[in-house]
């Protein structure tokens, strides 16, 4: 059996967990009236079943366009297409995301403080993001360069 | 860009076509075309060598610079 693990296996493997968070990232959206009543059901605080929802729809229908552009990336990837602006705008669309369901967590905080984790975390992923566009956006620019050099 | 590459003035003058410079220049014709048609980012000091020693020139023959408005 040939176990050695190359950059397409890898790239196989990215795109397959994309695909599966995807999946459950739309599954998800038939689940949210169920875990939200449950969560009020179990929470012992008072009832923001509505606002819970929209702020996890919102959140999920981000998660999802954040994902899709990721899928489209990984494509690109695989096309060798890696220095290319349209990755740019990519991870740029996924930061934006990633800072809009901060907004969307923070707004939530107001009802339950504990939403602020889940706005750390996003925040932090956007920002993470975001450095790797400016990385990126410096590799195309660089790349540009190089091949423009008679 | 305010450095305007003159080569298709200077290939003009010595009666050169482009296939025949990029051969004797030694770079490829669509690299040749994208240095004619002022899309280049940087010259190579052994290209501008090697084009000017083919068209019998000075740098300041085939590169101009002009002041940008």
């Amino acid at each position: 059996m040939n176990l050695k693990w190359t950059a397409e296996k890898s790239l196989t493997l990215t795109r397959m967990l994309t695909l599966v968070m995807l999946v459950l990232a739309g599954a998800a959206l038939f689940c949210i009236p169920i875990m939200t009543e449950w969560y009020d059901a179990v929470s012992g605080h008072g009832p923001i079943r509505s606002v819970l929802t929209v702020c996890l729809y919102l959140s999920d229908f981000l998660g999802i366009t954040a994902l899709a552009q990721l899928m489209k990336m990984l494509e690109h990837i695989a096309k060798q297409k890696v220095f290319v602006e349209e990755n740019a705008r990519c991870l740029r669309l996924i930061s934006w995301c990633c800072f809009a369901v901060t907004a969307i967590w923070i707004f939530l905080a107001f009802f339950r403080e504990l939403a602020l984790f889940v706005a750390f975390i996003a925040a932090f992923a956007g920002l993470v993001v975001r450095v790797v566009k400016n990385l990126l956006a410096m590799a195309i620019e660089l790349r540009e360069e190089n091949d423009y050099t008679i | 860009m305010p450095i305007i590459v003159n080569l298709d003035v200077m290939m003009a003058k010595r009666k050169i076509s482009a296939g025949e410079l990029a051969e004797r220049v030694d770079i490829t014709p669509a690299n040749l075309s994208i240095l004619k048609n002022n899309k280049a980012k940087a010259v190579r000091f052994s290209t501008l060598e090697a084009i000017c020693r083919e068209l019998d020139c000075q740098p300041g023959d085939v590169l101009e610079y002009v002041k940008e408005e």
